[in-house]
């Protein structure tokens, strides 16, 4: 049977967050957490590759203890098993050391086919992990996935690249990454919503997972933040003049310049 | 969980429904109350080892509030399904009563219904004309029921007849009556002011041979179980009605902040924000009192006037709310391209069904009577 892990993590809902304006930084006292939205869409493609060709489902963050409540809505979705590598001593780890963390704790957990991890968090964006881990662990990763077919023992996956559609066959294991198009998330029954907290949560450490106190934390993380921004969107208006043909050539200049049109 | 997990439901499944069904009078599609089987939406508190969820009343509360929040009439079905068929089956059925009536139902591959209601028997329950004669292993069924919940569409209702006219109440007995017997018919499907997709209809019996293990508890105890099951009702008419009311809130709130009038947002002029202030208290106050009433329930505690005292708040919190909104609403309040015409009119019947507000006022007078008259 295929074994699934997919990478989770419970993010404020920034959308409803406050912003300190003096530091930029999320005020987390009366914010709400949640799963990361394309967390949500990994889980999915995972549970629809279980549906498929039977799997055994894990999902694995890496949090606080109160991260366990993304791991019952999880539950609840009706993944297998779920793991929280939880510890004081991985406070403050940016993505790399993250990506470190989550990569021993996948090595300790066994055999694996495929590793299934969202986008990106909306708390950090940085849309590191995938990556890192990929290569901590030294498997291919297809980003962008759209359909995920297995056959025996390859996958077939086709996604969106840029402007084009690739098919492409990949040996497993391999770590893929979606975003929130890949599908539509189902939704729980109300049954497994009742009961995903009284599952188990296995939980890990660093004396689970190996390594020494330098290498994680804010000690083991190389990332500096300087400064944060928050960062807002403004609408720009610009109207063109002069010859119809000199206007469509810049039009279509611009357009190029933007990535909207590459031909 | 349960109350994120049936928004979203309510809002990628249902709201594409609300208005049509409205329009159109008629029932959600049938791959529609699939997707709600599975997901244990017609048994909120059925047992999982029958299908159901088995969740407590204020989760029963949560999930019909945030159906009714889309759908009103969606809402009717699921709570006249769960709380006044499926609830009362599983308390005071047989064991034999609960496995065969209970796992359809819970997956809603049956639908059900109950019915009390008669042309000349309304708020005075006791005075019920139809009649169940014995004969051998069966009863013999006659008489005809009005505005019948989910009675176009449903399979079981729970159906009262009295078995000796001269005892009134203590005559009543309550029979699991089947779509699929004959002589049952389901007339006229009533053309309603609101909740115009539930197919509210009138039923006839027209010699409906019921078997006697289909009688739900003894023949003398019909009154009894359909008063506590009621009780039980109105804990998911209160949350129907909250859900409306919430639902008229929010879209006036938010039509408020975008709608402008002498340069600025109605919603920050104080005749409109008092409104909203208002609406907002006391939809909040009318949840509190719906979870009391569930929790007191759950606990297995005298939960009768509790139960009366927050179906008559929460309908009349509905009512008012939608009244307001659709005053903030204005002109477009009134036309029927917006929703809020809708919620005003499927508002009302929350101060009318399972109870009127004056026969709430009752249950809870006698219960202060009762308390009082002991001192």
């Amino acid at each position: 049977m295929l074994s699934i892990l997919v990478c989770i993590k419970q993010v404020p809902d920034t959308q409803k967050a406050v912003f300190d304006p003096r530091t930029g930084v999320i005020d987390r006292s009366g914010t709400e957490n949640i799963m990361n939205p394309d967390d949500l869409h990994a889980l999915e493609m995972a549970l629809s590759l279980k549906d498929e060709y039977g799997a055994s489902v894990t999902a694995i963050t890496m949090g606080p203890p109160q991260a366990a409540d993304v791991l019952n809505e999880a539950h609840a979705l009706g993944v297998d098993r779920c793991v929280l590598v939880s510890d004081q001593r991985f406070a403050g780890s940016d993505s790399l050391v993250t990506s470190k963390v989550l990569s021993r704790a996948i090595v300790k957990l066994g055999a694996y086919d495929i590793i299934v991890t969202g986008r990106e968090a909306i708390d950090g964006n940085t849309a590191h992990v995938g990556f890192q881990l990929s290569e901590f662990l030294q498997i291919p990763l297809l980003a962008q996935i759209h359909k995920f077919k297995i056959n025996k023992d390859s996958a077939i996956i086709e996604r969106l690249y840029g402007h084009e559609y690739q098919k492409i066959q990949v040996r497993l294991p391999v770590l893929i990454v979606v975003g929130k198009h890949a599908n539509r998330v189902r939704i729980p029954r109300l049954a497994d919503i009742k009961t995903c907290t009284d599952k188990k949560i296995i939980v890990m450490t660093m004396n689970d997972i190996g390594g020494t106190e330098e290498e994680y934390g804010a000690a083991g993380s190389p990332t500096v933040v300087i400064e944060t921004e928050i960062f807002s969107h403004k609408r720009g208006k610009e109207i063109l003049s002069g010859d119809m043909n000199e206007i469509i050539d810049i039009l279509v200049h611009r357009l190029k310049k933007h990535n909207i049109l590459r031909y | 969980m349960i109350q994120k997990n049936i928004r979203r439901f309510a809002s990628e499944v249902l709201e594409e429904w609300a208005n049509v069904l409205d329009r159109d009078s008629k029932p959600l599609p049938p791959h529609v109350v699939r997707e709600m089987g599975r997901l244990n939406i017609w048994g909120i508190q059925a047992p999982a080892q029958y299908g159901g969820a088995g969740l407590d009343t204020v989760g029963y509360s949560i999930v019909i509030e945030e159906i009714s929040r889309v759908s009103a009439a969606v809402g009717l079905g699921v709570s006249v399904h769960n709380s006044v068929c499926l609830a009362p089956l599983l308390k005071f059925g047989t064991p034999e009563q609960v496995e065969r009536f209970v796992p359809d139902l819970a997956s809603g591959k049956k639908i059900g219904g109950f019915t009390v209601t008669e042309p000349q028997a309304g708020s005075d329950a006791a005075s019920i004309q139809s009649t169940a004669v014995s004969d051998g292993d069966h009863y013999i069924l006659n008489g005809q029921k009005t505005f019948v919940t989910n009675g176009g569409i449903g399979d079981v209702f729970l159906t009262a007849a009295t078995v000796d006219t001269r005892k009134k109440a203590k005559g009543l007995a309550l029979f699991i009556v089947e779509k699929s017997m004959d002589g049952f018919e389901v007339g006229k499907i009533e053309d309603m002011m609101g909740m115009r997709g539930n197919m509210v209809s009138e039923l006839f019996f027209n010699n409906v041979r019921v078997p006697r293990e289909n009688v739900l508890g003894s023949t003398e105890d019909g009154f009894r179980i359909s008063m506590q099951t009621l009780d039980m009702g109105r804990i998911g008419i209160a949350a129907q009605a909250l859900g409306i009311g919430t639902a008229a809130f929010e879209a006036a709130a938010r039509y408020a902040m975008e709608r402008k009038q002498f340069d600025r947002p109605v919603g920050t002029f104080q005749a409109v924000s008092f409104k909203l202030a208002d609406m907002k208290t006391h939809l909040d106050a009318a949840r509190l009192l719906i979870y009391r009433a569930a929790n007191l329930k759950d606990r297995s505690l005298p939960y009768s006037a509790e139960s009366a005292m927050c179906k008559l708040y929460a309908s009349t919190t509905a009512m008012q709310a939608c009244m307001e909104a659709l005053q903030i609403f204005g002109g477009y309040g009134y036309v029927k391209d917006l929703p809020v015409e809708r919620f005003f009119r499927d508002a009302k019947i929350t101060e009318i069904y399972e109870g009127t507000s004056e026969i709430m006022k009752i249950i809870i007078g006698n219960e202060i009577i009762k308390q009082f008259g002991r001192l």
